[in-house]
């Protein structure tokens, strides 16, 4: 069983598609979705909570999110670009509404989380930093039991510190049996904790493996003139100040996530 | 207040639902409450509820002020020539109002929840039809006994008020499930 397996899943606007793309995620993985901007991270995102409507299944846990509804949003804390939500209310107002949502509600864990995350709960939501917002929200989302957490860009906007306590939040949540997708352009954040990589081009999924696979695959390499990189089959061959550089699978110097997403769109633009 | 469209006190009820609609997108609920476990399409049909709560309580309150003006009042004062007079029949009729705007406003409204304002627009367009009508209709013949104080016509303003209270039943259902369909189809 995954902790969540999208098939198919299809949304069509005049001037994007998101092509059916399947993907699962195990039990107690981080995911990364990376893609630039305009890829269709977020439009997956909201697809699979049924925010936006769209073609395909989405199975969490086993269960059918169209047949169970609300079971399945019981086991996923969904949070999209920080916690947006009623500004002018107070963190205790805005957790006490939502804990009347769910039968699991733990009162005490979310005291011990807002302890934790350094959450002062009389303050008003447009209070908070972005960085306080996300932990506000994984507060929220942890204390109702989420088995899933599914966030949208949650570190853009984060200075280098809070992000490296937000990638500290994930470990220790992973050590919980937590399963984490999410969606970002820092590709930093998800070397360091990602277990898996799924990379989106332009609405299609172009990547769906564990990041070590994909950083193992593909090497740097350096020409000195496109020809000889195109005859050594590099992709996505790019002029640097020393020459030329592409993806190759022979020698070269080990790519980076951001190196690899570059070329391998680079190549995707020239074809 | 003697010859006054009292009708008016209709519209009034479609901008507190109007403010309630903008509160809710300016606060991003709808997103919200759609992350919650809540089915995506029973959100339309919570904020319906909310409405038809205000919505009986003001045509309960209507119903209260008109006893105490039928009580209180001589017969003289009891017939208005600006619109319906304060009766059964003015009840029937604001149901009628009501349930028109439910029907006009919630569809269009959740069919894309940030559009509030066009919605809004058509609905009141409606409702000002609806009490224009009345106001012209009120002078003709026919219509005299709606607007009698003399209690031989106590039955027709009892019909017309089951009859609008009906209408406003069907159409508020006839609402919330238009909604729920059109919401569930609404990117979010």
């Amino acid at each position: 069983m995954y902790a969540l397996e999208v098939e198919n899943l299809k949304k069509v606007y005049p001037q994007f598609t998101l092509g059916g793309i399947s993907f699962s995620i195990g039990i107690g993985q981080i995911a990364g979705l990376i893609g630039q901007n305009g890829a269709g991270k977020s439009t997956t995102l909201k697809s699979i909570m049924r925010l936006l409507p769209c073609e395909g299944t989405v199975d969490v846990f086993g269960k059918d999110f169209s047949g169970e509804e609300n079971a399945v949003k019981e086991l996923i804390g969904y949070v999209g670009g920080g916690f947006r939500f009623y500004p002018n209310k107070s963190l205790s107002a805005v957790s006490e509404a939502v804990s009347r949502f769910y039968p699991h509600w733990d009162g005490e864990a979310f005291g011990r989380y807002a302890k934790e995350y350094a959450l002062v709960l009389t303050k008003k939501v447009r209070e908070l930093s972005e960085g306080m917002k996300i932990k506000f929200a994984l507060a929220l989302a942890l204390s109702h039991g989420a088995k899933l957490l599914l966030l949208d860009e949650p570190t853009s906007g984060l200075d280098p510190l809070s992000r490296e306590d937000f990638c500290d939040t994930l470990l220790s949540l992973k050590k919980r049996g937590v399963t984490v997708l999410f969606s970002t352009h820092i590709t930093s954040d998800l070397m360091r904790v990602a277990d898996r990589i799924l990379y989106l081009s332009e609405g299609a999924l172009l990547a769906d493996e564990p990041l070590s696979v994909l950083l193992g695959r593909y090497r740097i390499g350096t020409f000195p003139s496109r020809e000889e990189a195109q005859a050594a089959g590099a992709v996505g061959v790019k002029e640097v100040k020393d020459g030329f550089e592409g993806l190759t699978a022979g020698d070269g110097r080990e790519a980076t996530l951001d190196e690899i997403m570059i070329h391998l769109e680079w190549e995707r633009r020239q074809a | 207040m003697p010859n006054y469209p009292y009708e008016v006190i209709f519209f009034f009820s479609g901008l507190s639902v109007f403010f309630t609609c903008m509160a809710a997108r300016e606060n991003g609920d709808p997103t919200f409450t759609c992350s919650l476990p809540v089915k995506k399409k029973s959100i339309p049909l919570a904020r319906i509820l909310v409405a038809l709560f205000f919505q009986c309580a003001l045509l309960l309150l209507t119903a209260l002020c008109i006893a105490v003006k039928q009580t209180v009042f001589p017969e003289t004062l009891l017939v208005n020539s600006a619109g319906n007079s304060a009766n059964l029949a003015f009840c029937g009729f604001g149901g009628l109002v009501l349930g028109a705007f439910n029907l006009t406003f919630f569809p269009l409204h959740f069919r894309d929840p940030n559009k509030i304002g066009v919605p809004f627009v058509i609905a009141a367009a409606v409702q000002f039809l609806l009490i224009g009508a009345v106001i012209v209709v009120r002078h003709l013949p026919f219509y005299t006994p709606l607007c009698s104080p003399d209690p031989a016509y106590f039955g027709i303003k009892l019909a017309v008020l089951f009859l609008g209270l009906f209408l406003y039943c069907a159409m508020t259902a006839l609402a919330a499930l238009l909604s729920a369909k059109r919401f569930e189809r609404a990117d979010l």
